[in-house]
């Protein structure tokens, strides 16, 4: 036993799990949407992925439009010259799909409210096809390269600290003893994720608008008898849910630097199973949930086989839900009779 | 039971389906338009018929949301395609197989259902939809059972004493098979409908609360939808892969098939056995004939025809 | 209800006159020989087999028949024919890459088709390991431009019943133009050896092809003395691969082998290698990572002098250096307008012609005829040389190119053997 504790090589499982929590972290920001919006209406939105797909193309077109996506440019580009447009991405992107997901909502969805729960299910998959038939139309059925723009505006120095490395980002904890690799787009990930997940919670808590969701999402008649504008609340609902998912786009853009019209699937349906798997409609549930799938597919690939990860990440989610019903932080209600 | 006034549609639809193989010409004039054969088409549809009708039961009846119907559907192709193919020693041939397919997905069916039932409607829908892609995984990885990414073939086609066998290559054979067994299912669920369980079930679907108040062990009942229709769907996953020869991918099994099946539900009606194959005619019959049909027919005849000698005109 | 009828028999009626009104040109049917090829036309093999089916056509052209008619009367033996091309797709939108079923629709449209006397295809091997048996039970040749994957041609590469399972009539109908992999996956491991790599780690993304080629890799680095660190299946349908990079650095690999296309994910793993630090690490792929959708997947940045691939036969600019190819680079370029960009050009234009040859070998419309004619193809006048089909139906030639990144394109970089085998 202390000789399996020993040899136990805990440079990998660190550097496993920090690659965990990144990825985790990118499909928690997708997660929120999901389970906001669940929370409120009780639907899974299965177009929240493909709307995270098309924030990418935005943003890779962004990116284009101020000529950082021709070969070579990137090398001997000052860094300021990169973050203006990185910036502008931060804000146009969460802008057009939260209005994006309003739109969808008010066309799609809302006439749909009082119809049986399938209908508008039905409806989300017929606009996630939409979706991603724009996507393939915009961007080709190749996957794009989105250009390095992290690596270019903070490059690796070389050992002796003169040289430039370039197309390789920095990493943190070079100068430590420690081997591991922490580099600037994990800490740009999770730098981004907790103060949104904060902030988002602080919303609901405390605001008006806020509390109104909540009583929204206990009872919609009730909420309404109350004078609460229900129909507004949930059009903030996907406004929220769509920002969360435009900014998961800029971030995935920036850290796996590659764009497809079929990325919006696997990443909506981790995202959807983090939302689940923390007890949809619960925030710190959401993040919880996309931290268990990155790490089980990070550890997973590390110590049972790159090939089992996707079907690990499904098991694991069966066995949590048959031993905690409601997800890891959902809490149990009764029945309504 | 009293006579309905207005024609009796899905007579009307069986009687056109079971004549028209019949008339070769009429499946001849068909392939000259079109480069396509009715005859080889249209089991697809028949056997995507059988698989909606096996997810009616869950969905319609009992309202499971059930995600994972397509997992279900693979599992009987590659239990038909592990007894059937030379590579194996069983080579037990289509109706062997179709019942060992038969059982063994209902009781994959059971092993996934028993702890999982109890969750609510969402939390189950992801159960299955996660199962599915256990499924397909695993599919794909014990690439020495099931032949991984290349699947399994020669399966070989099915054979009936006293029908000599080209009746089956043919496809016309295989036609009026596939039209059989989607009638059986139908008459089945008809059956099962009007029965003591199919009530019970529609009792659960309307209020699951008032239903166990009235005595009905939910659990049970749920559990015997489930693996009825999982059953089912592995019948019709060995008639699919037997219909095409092979168990053809992983991938052939996967979500996107699940929603298919699921859309098809839903533009139909739920619960309703001809409003289910209603919807598959429009959206399989549009997805899988007609599209294909319309791009023949857009790039063979309208293009050159029409727009070419247009732009030819306009000099463009 | 019964109103319904009339808006059925309308939109019915209109269907009908869509597709009645534009007559076909009538020919009698015994006259039409039909000559389909089965492609992935959408998804990013796309770039590709465009170049491919130009390369069909430019054959068909030189033949006198023009594939964008539906049909060109050309003499065979005693009688006059009309000759058709079909251009099937065997990928799906949705799937973005071949799938199966779509490949077993087309095989068995083709064989449905009284006309077809030809398929050429496919270009992955996966997809011919479903279609081959039916093909082979019609009698209809096949002839592949793309296919490496050993196992569909030769007995003792792949599964215990390979070939076998393929030829269902125990008659050989399929034969392929390019040389297999059983050249490629060592030429691989030798010129890895060369490079001065000693430890190596071997990905395939669990498709027929790229299994077939990273084991074939595999067997053959461990004869010639490579250290094979590990070996690993990937999902083609992930997102990210840093945690099985992170792995893959951790035993520091000097070079990573990828069995797999540009379509199952080998630019996102050539990125995340870099990402995961592993930058002084090599990555090599076999013929399917070879095309310019590669590089625009990766980012050439990413790719610059790290990347390799190996490919059956030789670059465009190579083949411009000997006198058939620079014939037939000269002929493309007036067709088209343009260089042939992607390796395959060549290929699907010796598969039109082999067709062509085979066709007026047999000078009668006859699958078998056709079929017995092509497959005993010999001392065939190719682009790149003289060459047969031997006895399995693999072309006797060998040759065997080496390329990697350079200024965000693929250069040429040596022609490759197998000295030990």
């Amino acid at each position: 036993m202390l000789v399996m504790w020993a040899a136990f090589d805990w440079t990998n499982f660190g550097q496993q799990t920090i690659n965990g929590l990144t990825i985790g972290a990118l499909i928690a920001l997708i997660a929120l949407g999901y389970t906001m919006v669940y929370g409120i209406v009780e639907l899974i939105n299965f177009a929240h992925g493909d709307l995270f797909m098309l924030g990418c193309f935005l943003a890779l077109s962004l990116v284009s439009v101020f000529g950082l996506n021709e070969a070579g440019v990137l090398a001997t580009m000052p860094w300021w010259r990169i973050l203006g447009p990185v910036l502008l991405c931060f804000l146009v992107i969460p802008l057009f799909c939260a209005g994006l997901n309003l739109a969808v909502d008010r066309v799609v969805y809302k006439p749909l409210r009082n119809a049986p729960k399938l209908a508008p299910l039905v409806s989300a998959i017929g606009v996630s096809f939409i979706f991603m038939n724009i996507g393939l139309f915009w961007g080709g059925a190749q996957d794009v390269n989105f250009p390095d723009l992290v690596a270019a505006a903070w490059p690796e120095k070389s050992a002796d600290g003169e040289r430039i490395q370039t197309g390789i980002v920095r990493n943190l904890l070079a100068d430590s003893d420690t081997g591991l690799r922490f580099t600037v787009k994990d800490a740009m990930v999770i730098g981004v994720t907790v103060p949104l997940m904060l902030a988002l919670s602080l919303f609901v808590s405390f605001t008006k608008t806020g509390k109104a969701m909540r009583a929204t999402a206990q009872n919609p008649v009730a909420a309404q008898l109350m004078g609460i504008n229900v129909d507004w609340v949930i059009g903030v609902t996907f406004l929220i849910g769509g920002a969360m998912a435009g900014f998961g786009s800029v971030m995935y853009a920036l850290t796996l630097n590659t764009v497809g019209y079929q990325m919006g699937f696997q990443n909506g349906l981790y995202a959807f199973t983090a939302a689940v798997l923390g007890g949809i409609g619960n925030i710190y549930g959401a993040v919880l949930g996309g931290i268990v799938i990155g790490l089980v597919r990070s550890l997973g690939s590390e110590y049972v086989g790159e090939t089992w990860t996707s079907a690990l990440v499904f098991a694991v989610l069966i066995v949590i839900l048959v031993f905690r019903p409601s997800g890891l932080l959902g809490s149990r209600t009764p029945e309504k009779v | 039971m009293a006579q309905p006034k207005y024609p009796n549609w899905p007579m009307a639809f069986l009687i056109a389906f079971a004549v028209f193989p019949l008339v070769p010409a009429l499946d001849e004039w068909f392939f000259t338009f079109t480069n396509r054969s009715l005859v080889q088409q249209v089991p697809g549809m028949f056997i995507f018929g059988i698989l909606t009708l096996a997810l009616n039961a869950a969905v319609g009846y009992v309202g499971i949301l059930h995600l994972g119907i397509a997992a279900f559907f693979g599992i009987g192709a590659y239990i038909t395609g592990i007894l059937t193919v030379p590579a194996y020693p069983f080579e037990i041939g289509f109706w062997c197989a179709l019942i060992v397919a038969t059982l063994g997905t209902a009781a994959f069916g059971g092993v996934i259902g028993i702890p999982t039932l109890r969750l609510r409607g969402d939390y189950l829908a992801l159960v299955t939809l996660g199962f599915a892609e256990v499924v397909k995984f695993s599919i794909q990885n014990l690439d020495a059972i099931t032949g991984g990414p290349r699947g399994m073939n020669p399966i070989p086609p099915p054979e009936i004493i006293g029908l000599p066998e080209p009746l089956f290559v043919d496809s016309i054979g295989f036609y009026f098979l596939t039209l059989a067994f989607l009638v059986a299912a139908y008459l089945l669920l008809a059956r099962i409908e009007r029965s003591r369980l199919g009530r019970a079930w529609v009792a659960i679907r309307e209020d699951e609360l008032a239903a166990s108040c009235m005595g009905l062990n939910v659990g049970r009942l749920k559990l015997a939808a489930f693996v009825f229709a999982a059953g089912l769907a592995g019948a019709a996953g060995c008639l699919y892969a037997t219909s095409i020869g092979s168990t053809a991918d992983p991938n052939a099994y996967g979500f996107n098939k699940s929603v298919l099946v699921l859309c098809c539900l839903i533009l139909g009606g739920l619960g309703s056995r001809n409003g289910a194959l209603f919807g598959v005619f429009c959206l399989y019959g549009f997805d899988q004939i007609l599209s294909p049909i319309i791009d023949v027919g857009f790039n063979n005849k309208f293009l050159p025809t029409v727009i070419t000698p247009w732009l030819a005109r306009h000099d463009c | 209800m019964p109103i319904r009828i009339l808006p059925t028999i309308a939109i019915l009626t209109i269907l009908t006159a869509f597709f009645a009104v534009p007559e076909p040109p009538s020919t009698a049917d015994a006259d039409i020989i039909t000559i389909v090829s089965s492609l992935p036309r959408t998804g990013s093999a796309k770039g590709q087999t465009d170049t491919i089916v130009e390369g069909i056509q430019l054959a068909l052209f030189q033949a006198d028949i023009d594939p964008s008619l539906p049909g060109t009367q050309v003499r065979v033996g005693e009688k006059v024919y009309t000759i058709r091309y079909d251009d099937l797709d065997d990928a799906t939108a949705a799937a973005g890459a071949w799938t199966a079923e779509q490949e077993i629709s087309n095989a068995q449209r083709a064989v449905h088709d009284p006309n077809v006397m030809a398929y050429i295809g496919t270009y992955n091997s996966g997809a011919a390991a479903v279609s081959m048996a039916i093909l082979n039970r019609a009698k209809i040749l096949m002839v592949s431009p793309a296919n490496t994957s050993p196992g569909l041609t030769k007995p003792n590469t792949g599964a215990r019943d390979e070939p076998k399972r393929y030829r269902p009539t125990g008659e050989i109908n399929y034969v392929r133009v390019v040389a297999t992999d059983d050249l490629q996956g060592p030429a691989g491991a030798e010129w890895a050896r060369d490079m001065g790599a000693r430890k190596v780690y071997i990905l395939d993304d669990n498709d027929v092809y790229g299994k077939g080629v990273a084991d074939l890799f595999e067997v053959h680095a461990r004869k010639i003395g490579l250290h094979v660190l590990g070996r690993e299946s990937i999902d083609p349908k992930a997102q990210e691969f840093g945690a099985l990079m992170t792995k893959i650095r951790q035993q520091g690999a000097e070079l990573i082998y990828f069995g797999g296309t540009t379509q199952s994910k080998a630019g996102q793993l050539a990125k995340d290698m870099v990402k995961a630090g592993l930058t002084d690490c090599k990555m090599m792929g076999p013929d399917g990572t070879y095309e310019q959708a590669m590089i625009a997947s990766a980012g050439a940045d990413t790719l610059e002098n790290r990347f390799y691939a190996t490919f059956c036969g030789l670059t465009p600019e190579e083949l411009a250096k000997t006198p058939r190819g620079r014939d037939f680079v000269q002929d493309y370029r007036k067709q088209y307008g343009r260089e042939p960009q992607e390796a395959y050009t060549l290929y699907g234009y010796e598969c039109a012609r082999v067709v062509l040859e085979a066709i007026r070998i047999a000078g009668v419309k006859d699958r078998v005829a056709i079929r017995d004619a092509g497959r005993s193809l010999k001392n065939f006048q190719g682009v790149t040389g003289i060459w047969s089909f031997d006895a399995n139906g693999d072309t006797t030639l060998k040759d065997l190119s080496g390329v990697v990144v350079r200024g965000g394109k693929f250069v040429f970089s040596k022609t490759l053997t197998v000295s030990e085998n």
